[in-house]
């Protein structure tokens, strides 16, 4: 049933065949050209990035872009490219770190270097004795001791900012923000002046008050962000029903952003595990394994790169580099549980509706 | 209100005019929720409490080398505690962080605005997600980590951008470095680069944020007065949002000044302040000097690298809470 003979070029479709074979020759002829200079005149991999793959994919780009939509399109082009460019130099940032980590680290990995301490290992030790042992439990005994206590003050915190009709909210949220921009070798000499004042002796515990005031800005933003999630009209039904404020949190609200308040929860131990500067002013560190939080010497996986990381020799930097992709497994660990729990929407969910008709 | 009043009130209500206004208050009803706001609002109160606290004790310990050291603590650019008295002054590493952190911030925004634009507006649902999940990603990793990966895989890279900046752009004053042997290793560019690539995540999620939550109607208002997406960008987005991402960078700026360990790695740390060399192996950072000069430090020094932490906290404290009042101003979805 049509009325015209289709036109060749459809103006409202943004690309159709024709265009998308220009766009594939402008993202491909520029790359090729200039893997072919580098061959042909052995340039620096960088200029040639810089001063011969970038202009030419900018003019491939708008010359496409000027094709299709005139004048306007070589703005879109340029655009497109630049936004492209400089993400994909992000990625690769990133993907850099993580592939340094994995081909570095996974020399030093194996059963040994999980379970054993480093008690009689010295610098030119090969890898085969010793490992990180004492330093995960010292990690998990450090961040475990700043979790318990800075979660339910977080949580705490969170539930004012959400609950109550304070005047000071803003204030306080505004303050906790500049907060989490506290950089963390203040922190740690903010509990060595106390050590110091007070005549305590450096130990385990220090080093979980340090990474207190680190932990607590992320707990209390992103539990702050769960708690809003839930509908309001949730708790304005609780209370309606007579239950006082705080049944309608305990049985209402913490129901429903239970997957939000473990999410922050996860997120704080995974911005706190790799703090070093907090533990190295006030953790004295050891060979062997310890734990004992209170008094004495405990090792922990940061330090413990930093320690083996200043080393001239190479077994060391392998234990540094093994010691990181530690560290990295555990955060990454850590987050991929936030991205699955954050899939399985419990938020929302009915069993908060069962709860709150009770 | 008395009962008999009310009695009182009930019976005659239908001739007399009620007489007072019953007093309306919101407070809560019950102890338990008495006492679940008062915890609360101990917790939250608690914001301020610690930083009172952190001020307090680092001054407690900082004044010493305050009183001893003087104004000069601030500006002077010498550090030397072997003779009697000793002189502590961190001039050279306030500016030196003052430097790297422009470095980052000059870097990081346009990879994170470009990143934030790439995710809300040009990526698929599906990708945009694992691309937010991959900044998050970089956010979480450690800053050992980055210094460690720094010092061994990027450093040399980064010395041989150096070495091909001074080559080509010589000739602008910020590039020029007193001699090319120095191996363009150890200097501010590279630590700027580090410091970037911490920050870039934090610009990104409140770039990212600010963009998602643009009204739509107005931006294919501008594409269907036959904007293109260069003109929305320009006319738009960008005027919209660049509060909010002007506040992002402050917050990535006092990130950068706190950042210890990364920078401790691939800076070369001196006592010669750098005014703009970017390329010489000569720089400073505060709180990577606070790292570097702790571990053999005596009683008297100790006290010098407190009132180091000192400043560094007034100075991340302030740009920090400047960002984050930028922020929350131009955010308005998020208030109440």
């Amino acid at each position: 049933m049509s009325f015209a003979p289709r036109p060749a070029v459809q103006p409202w479709a943004r690309v159709n065949t024709g265009r998308r074979i220009q766009i594939l020759l402008a993202s491909s002829i520029p790359l090729l050209a200039t893997v072919l200079i580098i061959i042909l005149t052995g340039l620096d991999n960088n200029i040639a990035l810089i001063g011969v793959f970038l202009p030419l994919q900018l003019v491939a780009a708008a010359a496409v872009g000027f094709k299709a939509f005139g004048k306007r399109g070589v703005g879109d082009a340029a655009l497109i490219v630049l936004v492209i460019f400089f993400a994909t130099f992000v990625l690769v940032l990133l993907a850099s770190v993580v592939f340094a980590l994995i081909s570095q680290g996974a020399q030093a990995m194996s059963w040994g270097f999980f379970t054993t301490n480093n008690r009689y290992v010295s610098n030119t030790t090969s890898l085969e004795y010793g490992g990180v042992g004492h330093a995960i439990i010292g990690t998990l005994l450090v961040v475990g001791l700043t979790t318990v206590v800075t979660v339910p003050l977080g949580i705490a915190m969170a539930i004012y900012l959400t609950q109550s009709q304070s005047k000071t909210k803003g204030i306080i949220r505004t303050l906790t923000q500049a907060i989490s921009g506290l950089p963390s070798v203040v922190a740690g000499l903010f509990i060595l002046s106390i050590a110091i004042t007070l005549d305590w002796q450096k130990s385990g515990v220090l080093g979980s008050m340090a990474l207190l005031p680190l932990m607590l800005p992320t707990i209390a933003r992103v539990a702050e962000e769960a708690l809003r999630l839930v509908p309001v009209d949730l708790r304005y039904a609780a209370l309606a029903l007579g239950a006082p404020n705080y049944r309608a949190f305990f049985q209402v609200i913490l129901p429903a952003a239970k997957s939000g308040l473990v999410t922050a929860i996860l997120l704080g131990v995974a911005r706190i595990i790799g703090e070093t500067a907090p533990l190295i002013l006030t953790v004295p560190i050891s060979n062997g394994t310890s734990w004992d939080l209170f008094s004495g010497e405990i090792m922990t996986l940061p330090a413990y790169v930093y320690n083996y990381l200043g080393s001239a020799f190479v077994p060391s930097q392998n234990r540094a580099w093994g010691a990181a992709l530690v560290l990295m497994i555990l955060v990454a660990i850590l987050f991929g549980a936030t991205r699955i729990i954050s899939r399985s929407k419990s938020l929302k969910s009915k069993p908060t509706k069962e709860k709150a008709s009770k | 209100m008395s009962k008999d009043k009310l009695k009182a009130m009930s019976e005659s209500s239908v001739s007399k005019p009620a007489p007072v206004r019953r007093k309306l208050s919101a407070g809560p009803l019950s102890r338990g929720d008495k006492w679940f706001f008062r915890t609360t609002s101990i917790a939250a109160n608690f914001a301020f409490v610690l930083v009172a606290f952190i001020l307090i004790f680092l001054f407690i310990q900082a004044l010493p080398a305050l009183t001893s050291q003087g104004l000069p603590f601030v500006y002077g650019t010498e550090w030397n505690t072997q003779q009697d008295p000793i002189v502590m002054q961190i001039g050279p590493m306030i500016w030196g962080s003052l430097l790297i952190g422009a470095i980052g911030v000059v870097f990081a925004t346009p990879l994170a605005v470009s990143l934030a634009y790439l995710i809300v507006f040009m990526l698929p649902s599906r990708l945009a997600k694992v691309a937010t999940t991959l900044v998050d990603l970089l956010a979480a990793l450690p800053s050992v980590i980055i210094g460690l990966w720094g010092l061994f895989v990027f450093s040399p890279v980064a010395a041989e951008w150096g070495a091909i900046l001074n080559k080509y752009l010589g000739w602008i004053p910020i590039f020029q470095v007193s001699s090319a042997d120095n191996g363009f290793g150890g200097s501010p560019f590279i630590a700027g680069w580090i410091v970037a690539i911490m920050i870039v995540p934090i610009i990104t999620s409140i770039t990212r944020e600010v963009f998602s939550q643009l009204d739509r109607d107005l931006i294919n208002g501008a594409l269907a007065l036959g904007g293109s997406r260069f003109s929305t960008f320009r006319r738009v987005i960008f005027p919209t949002s660049a509060g909010a991402v002007v506040g992002g960078v402050l917050l990535g700026l006092g990130r950068a000044l706190g950042e210890t360990v990364a920078i401790y790695y691939v800076l070369q740390i001196t006592f010669n302040i750098n005014w703009g060399q970017i390329l010489e192996p000569n720089g400073g950072a505060v709180a990577s000097m606070i790292l570097s000069k702790f571990g053999e430090a005596t009683h008297d020094e100790v006290s010098g690298l407190i009132a180091a932490g000192l400043v560094l906290f007034i100075l991340t404290l302030g740009i920090n809470f400047i960002a984050s009042v930028i922020v929350n101003r131009a955010q308005p979805w998020r208030k109440n």
